[in-house]
């Protein structure tokens, strides 16, 4: 057995594997299935200061080799979530990650603020999310806003801070240095590629959001080349995600850069993903005679 | 208890024009399946990175199968209906939350096209002798699931080839005119259950509604089956079709308008 434990930010986790933010709820529906405690980390259900109801349905259509989804955020907002789900998930030896999410800065402050004194061990902030009609993507975009949020949210925080990097811009790793400059302590890409499905039957969008985000094994190769531009000009850690369904498909994150990988729309494709990846990568590494699995980090030989 | 089963398929034939039935070998879903609940299902060997939920037309929990009626209407399920005796498929179930007879004594039931398969489910576990199911097919060679019912049948039919050329609520609003029933089960397209909806609401008779919605996990997590349900305080909110449904209470379903 290979020693798959990291260090991130801090926080120690068992493995590198964390379930992404959206495709895992709060860890309840699949820990019916399996142990959590298995998985290095969980991503939350991106929170809101206030409960949304989300978009209308079809809110998912599936594209070869992934799928669109626009749910729009649905969430009982950050209060609920620390009332009623974070006292059952913090009793699960798993890092708990809150994904947070707002329209306006002062949101993002005032989720940071009240999640300080709970017991959850590093905060992800969604500045990235293509559905929200309001705000969302405008924080994601330009370097300056990415700046700017990060820094003011960086100031309320209390637990270490990732930046969740949006891949439709210009170039990911201005918006990565821009993050790391405002004291980002972390940041995780990539979030979904703006995308839209069309029924041409009946001659109209499959989605009611008309747009969504693509993820799924069709982003991967876009996903790892993004992981592997900003681990060239960054020095905080990275957790990579795009299309991750293997064990080997982690490890190709962690050669171009990334300490630890999230893994999102594998878990619906086969709902026990998340454990099986964490016992490949172990496979991985000991038929590469690897130790410790922090050792790949980086080590991509390149042309 | 949720099963991820590498199930083989015993029997695979048409049911009816354009409907595939597969018997499969999954005992542990059979056991704990209940009507109106459904499976998961893999596409085999493909890109397809979502499953396809499937409604159980039968469970038998001795034998340890359980039978789907399959529509082979896109590349996903039309490799699922392609599978032959012999052949696995992957099966995460049973799902969701189905029809619960309660202590009716007489239910109507109600199906349309694809949607008669959980409706035979469910007749198989509810019906009683002074119950009566109601079937609509497009034509005769869309009609399958009256042999063997355990309660009478009136079927109908779009062009009259099987039963009336009406629609499946013609029969139930004169049956219902006749007897009423305790409880309605309904499953089949969007503009049958909302007039079977309209129905069960002027004449005050409770109904259950199965839905359908694009799908993602399957068991609740990522909200992206979700459709809107009445809060019983005059608003609504959104509740996941995949394990809230796809059984809900028929009074408390909004359909979009």
């Amino acid at each position: 057995m290979a020693d798959l434990s990291l260090n991130l930010c801090g926080v120690p986790l068992k493995n590198p594997v964390i379930a992404a933010s959206g495709t895992f709820g709060f860890g309840r529906e699949y820990d019916a299935l399996y142990d959590i405690s298995l998985l290095g980390g969980i991503s939350v259900k991106g929170l809101s200061l206030k409960p949304r109801e989300g978009n209308p349905p079809p809110r998912i259509a599936e594209t070869p080799g992934g799928m669109l989804n626009a749910v729009g955020l649905q969430n009982p907002g950050v209060n609920r979530f620390i009332e009623h789900d974070l006292p059952w998930l913090l009793q699960k030896d798993v890092v708990v990650i809150a994904n947070i999410t707002g329209e306006r800065e002062q949101e993002y402050c005032r989720m940071a603020e009240v999640l300080a004194p709970t017991g959850v061990h590093m905060l992800e902030m969604n500045i990235s999310c293509p559905n929200v009609h309001a705000g969302g993507a405008a924080f994601g975009v330009r370097p300056e806003s990415v700046y700017a949020i990060t820094k003011a949210v960086k100031a309320h925080a209390r637990q270490p801070l990732i930046v969740k990097l949006t891949p439709n811009v210009a170039d990911i790793t201005e918006n990565a240095l821009a993050a790391q400059e405002a004291g980002a302590d972390a940041i995780s890409l990539i979030n979904t590629l703006t995308g839209i499905a069309v029924d041409v039957h009946r001659r109209e969008m499959i989605l009611r959001n008309n747009t969504g985000g693509l993820s799924g094994p069709a982003v991967r190769p876009v996903a790892l080349r993004m992981v592997w531009q900003c681990a060239k000009k960054v020095r905080i850690p990275i957790i990579g995600l795009g299309g991750i369904e293997t064990g080997e498909d982690a490890a190709a994150f962690m050669l171009c850069g990334a300490q630890a990988v999230q893994v999102g729309t594998a878990n619906f494709t086969d709902p026990f993903a998340c454990p099986r990846i964490v016992r490949e990568l172990d496979a991985y590494c000991q038929a590469q005679g690897v130790r410790r699995a922090q050792e790949i980090v980086g080590t991509l030989k390149s042309h | 208890m949720i099963y991820d089963i590498d199930a083989p398929v015993l029997l695979r034939d048409t049911l009816a024009d354009g409907l595939i039935r597969l018997v499969l070998r999954a005992p542990e879903i059979a056991r704990a399946a209940k009507p109106g609940q459904f499976v998961h299902m893999l596409v085999p060997d493909s890109g397809h990175v979502l499953r396809r939920p499937i409604s159980l037309m039968a469970m038998d929990a001795q034998a340890g199968t359980l039978t789907l009626a399959i529509q082979p209407k896109g590349p996903g399920t039309q490799k699922i209906c392609a599978l032959a005796p012999g052949a696995a498929v992957k099966c995460l179930g049973p799902l969701g939350t189905g029809f619960d007879g309660g202590d009716a004594q007489t239910v109507y039931f109600v199906g349309g096209g694809v949607g008669v398969a959980p409706v035979c489910a469910a007749m198989d576990a509810f019906a009683t002798p002074t119950s009566h199911a109601f079937f609509g097919f497009r034509t005769k060679l869309h009609a399958y699931g009256m042999t063997q019912a355990p309660c009478a049948v009136t079927a109908v039919s779009d062009d009259g080839s099987i039963g009336q050329q009406a629609p499946v609520t013609a029969p139930l609003l004169a049956a219902i005119g006749v007897k009423r029933p305790d409880l309605i089960m309904a499953c089949g397209p969007l503009p049958m259950l909302r007039a079977v909806q309209h129905i069960a609401r002027e004449a005050g008779i409770p109904c259950q509604l199965s839905l359908e919605e694009r799908m993602g996990c399957g068991i609740g997590a990522c909200l992206g089956c979700s459709v809107r349900i009445a809060d019983g305080h005059g608003g609504w909110h959104y509740r996941r079709v995949c394990k809230d449904g796809p059984v809900f209470d028929g009074m408390e379903v909004i359909f979009d308008g």
